[in-house]
């Protein structure tokens, strides 16, 4: 026998749904089976709760009690169900770059890293070779389809809503993806779980970062070794106290800086990784006019066009969310390249940290627009 | 159409062996009980133990002990009062994990390794030999590659080496597959499992030479000659003796179909696909069992891919979790993890026809391509 008869993988349209043993990925599974989809169960092993037991904890998702709970929601909508190591990629796309970026005085997001590094991208490519080309994810945002392309947007639920996270979305990512519960509000999809019988409808809510169950800054200190002491300046350069290492802080953050002496409430106002100093002042000390955001990615495809256009420098008005937890501020958005845009705000602001992801929506805080990551300020 | 090709993992029971099973369980009591539901009962393990003694070739005095699989039977023999153990390499878990235990109590562990085709040779064992190796397990036939150890050769090695020593063998995989007789192995004991050969998972048995003394793993009742406490698995044992009986009566039918089917599908996947090689090629294997490295491939995805086509392999050993450990079995014969990690098991039943075989090469072939293209697309 010489020639082999491989039919095409257009003729079997399946999706692979990631499920992390959590309601919200059960239920996104269960619409989809319900829609008839030919679906494939995938939950991603990224993290060893095993060999990490200081992390070993309910709080967490993607833990081998949550893998059990995935495949009891698979089995009951009777769709095949495995799961899949990503753990060796995890580590080097997500976790290394989340403890490097601490330690250089910036502030990561995981998330985002592991929705363009891991889901979007090796969970798409093993989809691919288990025959399945199109995603589905639990993920609050909703895709849609125009003439042009496709256009991502906020969730129906405004304080669910993921799409902040979602920015690095490619035109072909979104034309192969399903987010089905986007359409819906969290506690609708707590009754549409328990309509059907899902095992995880009353399962509480995962925490924000999957793989820390306690805090960050331990989390850092112990895989990435922390920084070590060092002190806490004022913006002259006074020393007005000692911390743990610069790995520990976020710039905009007041709690835990243990620093009493001040009339008005001290922020961390910089960070400087190369002498371990964190630089503290009022909140006011936060505001500015502008910042740069780098590492673009362009997703709707009105800016597709003028970003393939070379038409550089170019404006628009937009609202700009500089955190996950953040509704957006007017601001207007200066491209200077595909790399690099000036965000000035126009109507209030809000203090960015360096790293963090600074996200555009148009002006009626619906559509994603564009995405990418806050520079370093110059100082 | 499910095709299963991984009968080493489980080889389910027989249409013929599922209707005998229908029947058996109305009308049987506890055979401890002195009634007649007792009496069918112990009457029907009776039998079993004589199946099972012919299909192993033991003798009358030898022992056939009842357990609940090879984990067991395994875990019997390899506990204290050995003081220097030598065990293969490749054996499966459920020997290293009590073997490296008892080593964790004090005792001495030395680990026999293998060739590149996965066989112990006797040179393996006379290095791995003390004057102090009081036991020796080396396993009938690997579960992952197939390959068959000489165990009447290397029991006679052993035995003229270390003569006071306990001498076991794991033939888990070989019965039912290539003809075994524990009498002429000359080994101490033998632990055989069910649901390789057909009967119900969670049975198994330990055969041990006639004069040997054991400890009972399980206390607190008679049963199993006071070796295995506890009211017996019924059931299990009934249906170990029905696929006994029946795979003696037809073992070099099954022998030859199995080896004809695996023959045939790894000639076709050679000259169908290029980067592909048979592990332990060089060595005698089990006749169902193929264990092929897929150059470019991961193997547990392969699984998943082929799984979607209704063809059922494993990647290595069977095992449950998203993270496999890479497979001891192939390490040991000396191969890189990478290698390891892009390699499937495919073993076949008895009652398959050659049909199965284009099918199961045509999906190896283009969950393989799939893969290949989506690795150098990036």
């Amino acid at each position: 026998m010489g020639v082999v008869d491989l039919a095409p993988l257009s003729e079997r349209p399946s999706v692979v749904v990631a499920m992390s043993g959590g309601v919200d990925s059960s239920v996104a599974a269960y619409l989809l089976a319900k829609q008839g989809y030919p679906l494939v169960g995938v939950s991603m092993q990224v993290w060893d709760y095993k060999q990490n037991s200081a992390e070993n904890s309910r709080a967490t998702c993607c833990s081998p009690a949550d893998f059990c709970d995935a495949r009891m929601v698979a089995d009951a909508l009777d769709i095949p169900f495995y799961v899949v190591d990503f753990e060796a990629m995890f580590q080097q796309e997500v976790i290394q770059r989340f403890v490097d970026t601490y330690k250089q005085g910036l502030t990561p997001n995981p998330c985002i890293d592991c929705n363009s590094r891991v889901k979007f991208r090796e969970l798409r490519n093993r989809a691919l070779t288990f025959g399945c080309g199109v995603v589905a994810t639990g993920h609050y945002a909703r895709i849609r389809k125009g003439a042009a392309g496709y256009h991502l947007l906020r969730g129906v639920d405004r304080n669910k809503d993921q799409s902040y996270f979602l920015y690095t979305c490619r035109q072909e990512e979104l034309e192969q993806t399903l987010f089905p519960v986007g359409e819906y509000t969290k506690p609708q999809i707590r009754e549409i779980a328990r309509e059907a019988g899902l095992s995880t409808a009353q399962k509480p809510e995962s925490q924000d970062i999957c793989f820390v169950a306690g805090s960050v800054q331990d989390f850092v200190t112990r895989i990435g070794g922390g920084r070590g002491k060092g002190n806490f300046i004022t913006k002259n350069g006074e020393k007005v106290g000692e911390h743990e290492g610069v790995h520990r802080f976020t710039v905009g953050q007041r709690r835990g800086l243990h620093l009493g002496g001040s009339a008005e409430p001290l922020y961390v106002v910089g960070l400087n990784a190369e002498t371990n100093e964190v630089v503290v002042g009022s909140r006011s000390d936060l505001e500015r006019d502008e910042f740069s955001v780098e590492e673009m990615h362009w997703v709707s495809p009105e800016l597709l066009r003028v970003v393939s256009g070379k038409t550089f420098p170019f404006e628009r008005d937009v609202i700009v969310q500089v955190r996950s937890r953040h509704d957006g501020n007017r601001a207007r958005m200066t491209a200077h390249s595909p790399q690099c845009v000036t965000v000035t705000w126009t109507d209030g602001w809000a203090p960015v940290s360096p790293g963090q992801a600074a996200v555009m929506y148009d002006l009626n805080n619906e559509e994603l627009l564009c995405g990418g990551r806050i520079a370093a300020h110059r100082t | 159409m499910i095709i299963d090709l991984d009968a080493n993992s489980t080889y389910l029971p027989s249409e013929e062996i599922q209707e005998v099973m229908k029947l058996a369980w109305r009308r049987l009591g506890n055979p401890s009980s002195l009634h007649r539901g007792g009496q069918r009962a112990r009457a029907e393990i009776e039998r079993a133990r004589e199946a099972v003694r012919y299909l192993v070739g033991a003798e009358k005095g030898d022992l056939v002990v009842f357990t609940s699989g090879a984990t067991e039977s395994n875990n019997m023999v390899l506990r204290a009062p050995w003081r220097s153990l030598a065990v293969s390499a490749t054996e499966h878990p459920c020997v290293l994990g009590p073997a490296r235990r008892v080593a964790s109590a004090g005792a001495e562990l030395r680990i026999i390794p293998v060739n590149e085709d996965g066989e112990v040779k006797t040179s393996h064992l006379e290095e791995a030999l003390s004057r102090h190796t009081d036991f020796i397990s080396i396993m009938a036939a690997n579960n992952e590659t197939g390959a068959i150890n000489d165990i009447h050769e290397l029991a006679r090695v052993a035995r003229s080496a270390c003569p006071g020593a306990h001498i076991h063998t794991d033939a888990a995989q070989i019965v039912g597959k290539e003809s075994i007789s524990f009498a002429a192995l000359g080994v101490d004991s033998m632990t055989i499992s069910g649901h390789k050969f057909g009967a119900l998972s969670g049975v198994g048995a330990l055969i041990i030479r006639e004069g040997i003394q054991l400890e009972p793993l399980l206390v607190g009742g008679v049963q199993e000659s006071k070796l295995r406490g506890g009211t017996e698995n019924v059931m299990g044992i009934i249906s170990l003796g029905v696929a006994a009986q029946a795979v003696r009566e037809t073992l070099s039918v099954r022998a030859s179909t199995m080896s004809e089917l695996r023959n045939c599908f790894e000639d076709s996947l050679l000259t169908t696909l290029a980067g592909v090689e048979i592990n332990a090629k060089g060595a005698q294997r089990l006749p169902n069992t193929s264990n092929i490295f897929l150059a470019g491939s991961r193997g547990d995805d392969l699984v998943i891919a082929l799984d979607r086509e209704g063809i059922l392999v494993s990647s290595g050993a069977a095992c449950s979790s998203g993270k496999p450990e890479p497979s001891h079995v192939l390490m040991a014969m000396g191969q890189s993890e990478e290698r390891v990690r892009s390699t499937i098991r495919v073993s076949f039943r008895a009652d398959q026809s050659k049909e199965i075989v284009p099918r199961a090469v045509s999906a190896i072939v283009g969950a393989v391509s799939r893969m290949r293209s989506a690795t150098s697309e990036n």
